[in-house]
């Protein structure tokens, strides 16, 4: 699809929702004028730093900071003992056991880089000066780092957790034992995708301030969660929630770290008090963010199906072993996604995986972009090609015989109800020319260099109750005299856009152009609540509140038009800024007529909407994996080209096509650049990102180690919007954040296989493993002969 | 600690410096410069980039102390007013703007590379904002926007070569792409008294 580029003299945009319009902050962005909490400072404010512990396995004997305290410049220093030692997590209502972390550690350290204190001070060398002051002695315990050790019976013990199993999800449903034996085909495949890290170009930051006489914390942070961090903080702090006041700036991206509160924005705050009031600042560097923030889980997936003789799924099997790290997280979220993303794509009744995320003395794996999609998308996709390989069937044939479909019920009860996952496949596929390059040995195929294409599908919701009972976002719209408005929102922007597609979708429920809204996001104490930046939610909940308000707005104005003009409201409406009579389209007045009618002698009336959405959707019962979780799907085909050299093992991706049914565009180039940017990211997780730890300890925390994609190597990329028109959602829109970044991997994997024969079950897929396995394959055919 | 006059968005900065200091530091901590973000300050992102004299330098690793008479450009100085810079204008325009971390990084090093090549390749763009990351991974969208603001920017190069008449103001809504001495080579022919 081609977008048709808003030129900058085009400054008006009426009926702005499926237009590109500019980014709301754009200005601000591209003249550095646009602050981030990582620019902000305050006079007096202190520098933070963190006390970590040095070993990936201790108890805590005792904590002498009688030192640093003395050090000139040194203004507080805090320890487990100035906290009220209460634990908090990030999926209490589903998951109450998986509560586990303290904000400061009392008795024990469970990672290199856990958190038993803080320091602040005057500048960042006397800080830096005063952790090497601290005296810490420890009881050194045996660790255990790697995740298939540690469920091991008698490896230590990290938690009270038996077998350190920290989570267990059984999803189990009809019976795949007998299934199996009524199948033709039945075959099993193990994979392993790796760790990964966010790595957000802004780290976390955070500047704390504790106003001691009045007893009320601000907090500025850089969070795709503000309202999350804030019911953090109040918990640990002992605090009421409107004592408490989160507030988000612009975020330089966040990819699901930025999720949670971390320690850093307990101890700013803590500090602070300590510190009599001053601001303090604490701000991770490179490594810091690298080692001690979140990453994504390691995973290893077994998946094993049947399939008639007609290439239909009769069951599904596994096990998912993921490498949790030290705390729990957003584990018990990221294991459900990981294992039943699968409904949403595939029709299947009988189906048992069962997952494990496992304790380790590592960094703590978190949400990272996909909630262990990433990771099941590898492994199902992958096993899915070598299934169709296996019956001879085209992989587009095999997985249009057993893809759901629109207005159906899965067998754990999610109610899909506008499905344009077909109509995604067919679309990638006639405009990658899929017929005429698969598996087509007249197609590039001589030399060195072989071509392939391959596929990946996936689906996603949009929004999850993860941690409150209820999901609820709320938006205001708040008309001036001057016909200016203020949108409201408690979403978060962390640099997807949201702000301006909320804004366009507030504009026209409204009635009026684009270029009115200001928007304001992300602060507690201003904003309605909303639950943040995750489960590519914001477009659809954050939407439908943006809609209702504008909507409400609308019907204030129209309520004193009607009384003025004696006319019944429902006869009237406010279209493209005037309001008309609906009956025959005839214009009454303007949009400012109207409001300085508001805001008369007479009326008086200020125009204040309100919307509040929560989507419709029922609990999931984690003992079977049963629930509708979401208000609607989202779902995509994604197709990669690549092109393989079998004597060095480079692979070139040639250009990748993507379909996704987004239900309506807002905003097209926004979609087009989140469909484009989780091409790259899943480009960069497939070859070269792998987060790799020696002892429990990060060894490649900094960018020259840790590749992340770069403007070298990105392919064409070829964007397809299938419009489904969502009933439920904001003028037919769906969420579609992360799904385009789940089949990529396998995308490429499955192209590798077609161009070379050659299949890839471990991410990264290196060079080294692709020659290993020619050279494996040569072998065993010699063997052969 | 000693005396330095940085010249910093054509003004002139006079700053006590330890010696120690990076440029990055000077501009972000003593003159709350804070568009030029750092995203490693070990020079591998790139988010640092300012322009010396013309070139894209990293800001992490310049030592601050060796810059005097140096002219400086930071993306603070590169809209004219109110009037954006067709590169900063082309990255709003297509899109390549997400959570913006990168972007004063990646038009500064954009604008030097178009400022020497305003018709650059595809391969050519990549090779100069190799040492640009965006974590966003807006590059599709960042490429477009090069590409035009080379275009934009080369037309003005043109209409400066064609017209010697040119009024003042029209000058200073096209001169963005040139350099310092150019910009006064041009302004001298386009307003000849304003140089007495």
């Amino acid at each position: 699809m081609s977008i048709s580029i808003n030129s900058s003299d085009t400054k008006i945009n009426i009926d702005p929702v499926g237009k590109s319009v500019p980014r709301i902050d754009g200005r601000g962005i591209v003249t550095g004028q646009t602050k981030y909490v990582f620019d902000v400072s305050f006079p007096n404010m202190l520098v933070g730093k963190m006390i970590r512990s040095e070993h990936p396995h201790a108890r805590i004997l005792s904590i002498d900071t009688s030192k640093a305290e003395k050090l000139p410049g040194v203004r507080a220093v805090i320890t487990a003992k100035d906290t009220h030692n209460i634990k908090y997590g990030s999926n209490e209502y589903f998951f109450p056991h998986t509560v586990d972390q303290m904000a400061i550690e009392s008795e024990k350290v469970r990672y290199i880089g856990d958190e038993i204190g803080a320091v602040a001070a005057i500048d960042e060398e006397t800080a830096l000066e005063a952790l090497k002051l601290i005296d810490v002695k420890y009881e050194v315990l045996p660790s255990v780092t790697d995740v298939l050790e540690a469920m091991k019976p008698g490896a230590p013990q990290i938690h009270e957790a038996m077998n350190n199993i920290g989570v267990i999800l059984p999803v189990n449903f009809g019976n795949p034992e007998r299934a199996f034996k009524e199948s033709f085909h039945v075959r099993e495949d193990k994979f392993y995708a790796s760790a990964a890290a966010m790595a957000a170009l802004e780290p976390h930051v955070c500047i704390g301030q504790w106003e001691t006489f009045t007893n009320k914390i601000t907090l500025w942070s850089s969070s795709q969660a503000p309202f999350k961090c804030r019911e953090s903080l109040a918990k640990t702090m002992k605090m009421d929630l409107n004592d408490v006041r989160v507030i988000k700036l612009a975020v330089g991206g966040g990819f699901g770290g930025k999720l949670e509160m971390l320690p850093m924005d307990f101890a700013a705050c803590l500090l602070s008090k300590k510190a009599g009031g001053l601001p303090v600042k604490i701000c991770y560097n490179r490594e810091e963010e690298f080692s001690f923030s979140r990453r994504k889980h390691g995973m290893h997936y077994t998946i094993k199906s049947g399939v008639t003789k007609d290439g239909v799924l009769t069951a599904i099997t596994g096990e998912v072993i993921a490498d949790g790290g030290a705390y729990c997280s957003y584990g018990p979220t990221v294991m459900a996604a990981a294992i039943m993303r699968i409904f949403m794509v595939y029709k299947i009744q009988h189906f048992r995986i069962s997952g494990y995320r496992i304790y380790t003395n590592t960094p703590i794996s978190g949400a990272m972009r996909g909630f262990g999609g990433v990771q099941s998308g590898f492994a199902i996709e992958s096993h899915m090609d070598l299934l169709a390989k296996d019956l001879g069937l085209d992989p587009i044939e095999f997985r249009l015989r057993n893809i759901t479909t629109p207005n159906m019920i899965t067998v754990n009860k999610m109610h899909l109800t506008t499905n344009g996952l077909k109509e995604c496949i067919e679309k990638a596929s006639e405009a990658a020319e899929w017929k005429k390059k698969r598996s087509n040995p007249k197609y590039f195929k001589q030399g060195v260099w072989k071509r392939g294409v391959g596929i990946g599908i996936a689906a996603d919701v949009m929004g999850s109750k993860m941690y409150k009972s209820h999901e609820s976002a709320g938006a205001i719209v708040k008309i001036e005299e001057d016909g200016s408005v203020y949108l409201f929102t408690g979403a978060a922007d962390t640099g997807q856009g949201s702000n301006t597609a909320l804004s366009q979708i507030a504009a026209q429920a409204l009635g009026v152009k684009y270029e009115r809204i200001k928007c304001k996001s992300g602060d507690t104490e201003i904003t309605p609540f909303d639950t943040g930046s995750f489960a590519s939610r914001v477009t659809f909940i954050s939407g439908n509140a943006a809609l209702r308000a504008g909507k409400d707005a609308k019907m204030q104005i129209l309520e004193v038009v009607a009384e003025e003009h004696k006319i019944n409201i429902s006869e009237l409406d406010i279209v493209a800024e005037k309001v008309i009579l609906t009956k025959d389209n005839t214009t009454l007045m303007t949009f400012d007529a109207a409001l300085n009618l508001c805001y008369s002698f007479n009326y008086g009336k200020q125009i204040i909407g309100r919307g509040s959405y929560n989507p419709k959707t029922t609990p999931i019962d984690f003992r079977t994996g049963e629930g509708n979780v979401s208000g609607s799907y989202g779902f995509e085909a994604q197709i990669a080209e690549v092109e393989v050299n079998v004597e060095t093992g480079e692979v070139k991706i040639l250009k990748m096509w993507d379909a996704h049914d987004i239900g309506k565009a807002i905003n097209p180039q926004s979609v087009e650049a989140q469909i484009e940017g989780s091409l790259a990211m899943g480009i960069g997780y497939t070859f070269y990102e792998d987060l790799q730890f020696r002892n429990g300890r990060v060894v490649n925390p900094n960018f020259a180690n840790y590749r992340l994609p770069r403007s070298i190597g990105i392919p064409e990329m070829e964007s397809i919007m299938v419009e489904t028109n969502d009933p439920e959602g904001p003028f037919g829109a769906k969420g579609m954040g992360e799904a385009s970044l789940l089949p990529t991997s396998a995308a490429i994997a499955n192209a590798i296989e077609d161009a070379i024969g050659i299949r890839i079950k471990e991410l990264p897929i290196t060079a080294k493993k692709i020659i290993k396995a020619i050279k494996e394959k040569e072998i065993s055919e010699e063997k052969r002969v | 600690m000693h005396k330095v006059n940085l010249t910093i968005n054509n003004k002139n900065f006079p700053i006590n410096l330890n010696g120690n200091e990076t440029l990055m530091e000077v501009l972000r901590n003593q003159l709350g410069l804070t568009g030029t973000k750092t995203a490693c300050e070990e020079s591998e992102c790139g988010t640092c980039t300012v322009q010396i004299n013309g070139k894209a330098v990293l800001a992490c690793i310049t030592m601050a102390c060796d810059l005097e008479g140096d002219n400086i450009l930071t993306i603070e100085g590169v809209a004219d007013e109110d009037q954006l810079h067709p590169v900063q204008q082309a990255y709003l325009d297509y899109g390549a703007v997400q959570c913006g971390f990168c972007i004063p990084g990646m038009i500064m090093s954009t604008k030097a590379l178009l400022e020497k090549n305003p018709a650059p390749s595809q391969e050519e763009i990549e090779y100069a904002l190799d040492g640009n990351i965006c974590r966003c991974a807006g590059y599709p969208k960042i490429f477009d926007a090069v590409k035009k603001a080379g275009q934009v920017m080369q037309k003005g190069w043109q209409k400066v070569n064609e017209t010697e008449n040119i009024s003042r103001e029209k000058l200073s809504s096209i001169n963005q792409g040139l350099t310092y001495e150019e910009y006064v080579k041009i302004s001298a022919v386009a307003n000849p008294e304003a140089q007495k």
